[in-house]
């Protein structure tokens, strides 16, 4: 039943991806009326197909890539929503929607080949790790992309170029204020999980594990985090260097999602 | 009912013209109940803004003197008042209305208010009883299309003054002018319009700094702002984030160290620089900074003449859907006119069939209830089926205007003029009074029929028999 549910939460994505466009590009009030309840729609029955895929599985932890994917992706459209309604903006769902969308499509299709049976998934210190360090991406996605509109705004006016395509860009206060919201917001889930995902290494493994890619990037990320944080605070940073900055720490986050077909040891099968 | 509409706007008329015939909002409605008192006037309005007086009217036979009017009203001599007046009837009238509402006439094609100002004018005549069915078709038609045109058009979403465009930047770069501080350099006319936007828009506060001290207190008396001393100035400057210059220096008063000092003391936080002195205050290189936005008088200019063309495209797309709008309401004026012809072509046949039945109820009482029902159900299918071409074909040719069409089809069922054929007027005047009234209330079963023309036996009337064979010499 839950891949019901995910299907009609992708169809839902779908449809407000399109009205996200038609409402930013064609400025149509009635699409704009229309963005938000779509989104809510495709997010609360998202948020059923998850919780029933978990209940079915007895566990809180998402495993797979399906899975984590799906996660991924109510976490980016929950992001969303509250930029949407936070900043009356449906700018962000351009990005967003899609994004939410093409995440979706994939687990909605057929259920995960893989399944995993570790006792660990059952872990309450691994479900805080996974959680916390997926809230983290999906900040760190609307940190980056706030982060290149502001460029793209200001570049705009910089050059003073009449309103055209580009009009419906959001201000650039509220492109910064995003940002670094989403980047606070992004360090704080990162630290937690990072501190979780260490514990858990300690029990399991030892100090061995450390040495693995997956495990090292993180901590380079986490590092980075750090450094563009202290930057950004104590010299009110902003524009193309703080746009270098998240960008730097993105591609370091794509690096340790993708370190995964690397790594040794941070599988969940079963020894 | 005629529609006849009289003014004058800024196209037409000075503005010391329009100011005497102006009516403030509060005496709207009083005015609207004087010219109601006028002969002739069944319906009216008065649109009063500060670009135009108009005064739109239905009236039945005689045209009002609308001139005289406002000759006798506002107490402006005929002569003055003449050339500068328009008329507008019927059609003309209504789609003057409709581009009035859609702001497609106005100074500033596009601006927002006019649509505002229509309702109001709308609100104080509804209120005096100054409106009545034409008018309410009329200016709800008017306020549809207006509606239309600026949800499907983009005429009004960009800015054509300095001023406005100066707004439309500073919230392009802060989001809301809330609690923002505008600093005032040099009293120039425009940059005080600019910074009188601005505050109206909700800027937060404004400081003023003028070589001249006591124009600097002058001008901060009127707006209630803070004076900056001149000499103070690059101290102060970084406490605005939006920067309106516009001293008579020959030189550049800001130049790149200047900016890169506010910058460094507001922390990077973004500042907006209007340059309208000319020769300029600040030097261009400001604007590579990174946080810094110089626009001056050039770059408003060119936004607002970009903008301008836009809004001239814009109201091209909202010409063509005020044509379509025009459209469906004479189309739906002109299917109410056939409305009645519709009702009085269903009633009269009705009445045929009640009378054909009545004629034939000596030869049908042999007949049991069922297939009495039965011949009811067959008279009145073919009565439908008969009518069913004329009447599609009436509304059809209202739908397309074909004013020959209906009055051929009106004249063809005798429904010119009065609401009853005359065969029909034949047959109640044969089967009495009585039963006339009965048939235009609600159409009789065959049991009731029977009844009827039992009792109208009883009284004296033509029996059954003879209404039969009267049929059949018809026939």
């Amino acid at each position: 039943m839950f891949l019901l549910w995910l299907r009609i939460a992708a169809i839902l994505y779908g449809l407000a991806s399109v009205s996200a466009f038609a409402a930013v590009f064609g400025d149509r009030p009635r699409w704009q009326r229309l963005c938000i309840p779509l989104a809510v729609s495709a997010w609360l029955v998202h948020v059923v197909s998850v919780v029933e895929m978990l209940v079915l599985a007895h566990r809180w932890m998402p495993v797979g890539m399906h899975e984590v994917q799906s996660i991924l992706a109510l976490l980016i459209a929950t992001v969303f929503l509250v930029i949407a309604l936070r900043y009356r903006t449906l700018s962000f769902g351009i990005f967003a929607l899609p994004l939410a969308f093409l995440l979706v499509v994939v687990p909605a299709l057929g259920p995960d080949r893989h399944t995993f049976h570790s006792p660990v998934i059952r872990s309450g210190w691994l479900l805080l790790h996974i959680s916390a360090l997926l809230a983290a991406y999906a900040a760190l996605i609307f940190s980056l992309l706030a982060s290149l509109l502001y460029l793209t705004q200001e570049r705009r006016l910089k050059d003073k170029r009449s309103p055209g395509f580009l009009d419906w860009l959001p201000p650039l206060d509220t492109m910064d204020q995003i940002a670094q919201k989403t980047l606070v917001f992004g360090f704080y889930a990162m630290t937690v999980g990072l501190f979780a995902g260490s514990i858990i290494a300690q029990e399991s493994v030892g100090p061995s594990y450390f040495a693995d890619p997956k495990i090292w990037l993180s901590f380079v990320m986490w590092g980075l985090y750090v450094v563009m944080l202290f930057v950004r605070r104590s010299t009110g940073l902003r524009g193309r260097r703080a746009v270098y900055l998240s960008s730097a720490v993105f591609v370091v986050m794509l690096c340790v999602w993708a370190a995964n077909l690397f790594s040794s040891v941070h599988r969940f099968s079963a020894p | 009912m005629k529609i006849l509409l009289t003014g004058l706007n800024h196209k037409t008329a000075p503005v010391e013209l329009r100011e005497r015939l102006a009516i403030a909002p509060e005496a709207l409605a009083a005015e609207t109940r004087a010219l109601l008192t006028h002969p002739g006037i069944r319906e009216g309005l008065i649109l009063s803004t500060c670009n135009r007086v108009e005064v739109l009217v239905c009236y039945e036979d005689r045209e009002p003197e609308l001139a005289s009017y406002l000759n006798q009203r506002f107490t402006v001599d005929a002569q003055s008042l003449q050339p500068h007046l328009y008329h507008h009837r019927e059609s003309e009238a209504v789609r003057h209305l409709f581009r009035v509402a859609a702001s497609l006439d106005s100074m500033v094609v596009g601006e927002p208010q006019i649509l505002g100002q229509v309702k109001e004018s709308y609100t104080a005549a509804r209120s005096v009883g100054a409106v009545g069915g034409n008018l309410e078709r009329l200016l709800q038609g008017a306020f549809a299309a207006a509606k239309k045109v600026r949800t499907e058009t983009q005429i009004g979403s960009s800015s054509v003054s300095i001023a406005s465009v100066a707004v439309d930047l500073a919230r392009k770069i802060f989001g809301s002018l809330e609690g923002k501080r505008v600093l005032l350099v040099g009293a120039g006319k425009m940059s005080e319009l600019a910074a009188r936007h601005l505050m109206q828009q909700g800027a937060g506060s404004l400081l003023i700094s003028n070589r001249t001290q006591e124009r600097a207190v002058h001008l901060a008396q009127n707006f209630n702002a803070h004076v900056v001393r001149f000499d103070d100035l690059y101290a102060r400057a970084d406490e605005a984030d939006i920067l309106i210059t516009s001293t008579g220096s020959t030189e550049f008063i800001f130049r790149t160290p200047h900016a890169q000092q506010f910058l460094h003391r507001r922390r990077n936080r973004p500042m907006f620089i209007i340059d309208i002195a000319v020769p300029r205050d600040v030097d261009p290189e400001i604007n590579r900074l990174d946080g810094i936005f110089l626009y001056d008088i050039d770059d408003l200019q060119s936004v607002a003449a970009s903008n301008l063309s836009d809004r001239a495209r814009e109201a091209q797309r909202a010409e063509a859907i005020l044509e379509q709008e025009l459209a469906r309401y004479h189309r739906r004026v002109e299917t109410l006119d056939v409305v009645p012809a519709l009702v009085d072509l269903q009633t009269a046949a009705e009445d045929m069939r009640q009378a054909e039945l009545r004629r034939a109820h000596s030869r049908l009482q042999s007949l049991t209830p069922a297939q009495q029902d039965a011949v009811d159900a067959i008279t009145r299918s073919l009565m439908n089926k008969f009518l069913h071409h004329p009447l599609r074909t009436l509304k059809a040719a209202a739908h397309d205007g074909d004013f020959a069409a209906i009055e051929a089809i009106r004249a063809a069922f005798g429904l010119n003029g009065s609401r009853r054929i005359p065969i029909a007027q034949e047959e109640n005047s044969e089967s009495g009074a009585s039963g006339s009234s009965e048939v235009k209330g609600r159409h009789p079963g065959p049991s009731e029929i029977a009844t009827k023309d039992e009792a109208s036996a009883a009284e004296g009337n033509s029996p059954p028999r003879e209404l039969a064979a009267a049929s059949d010499n018809n026939d």
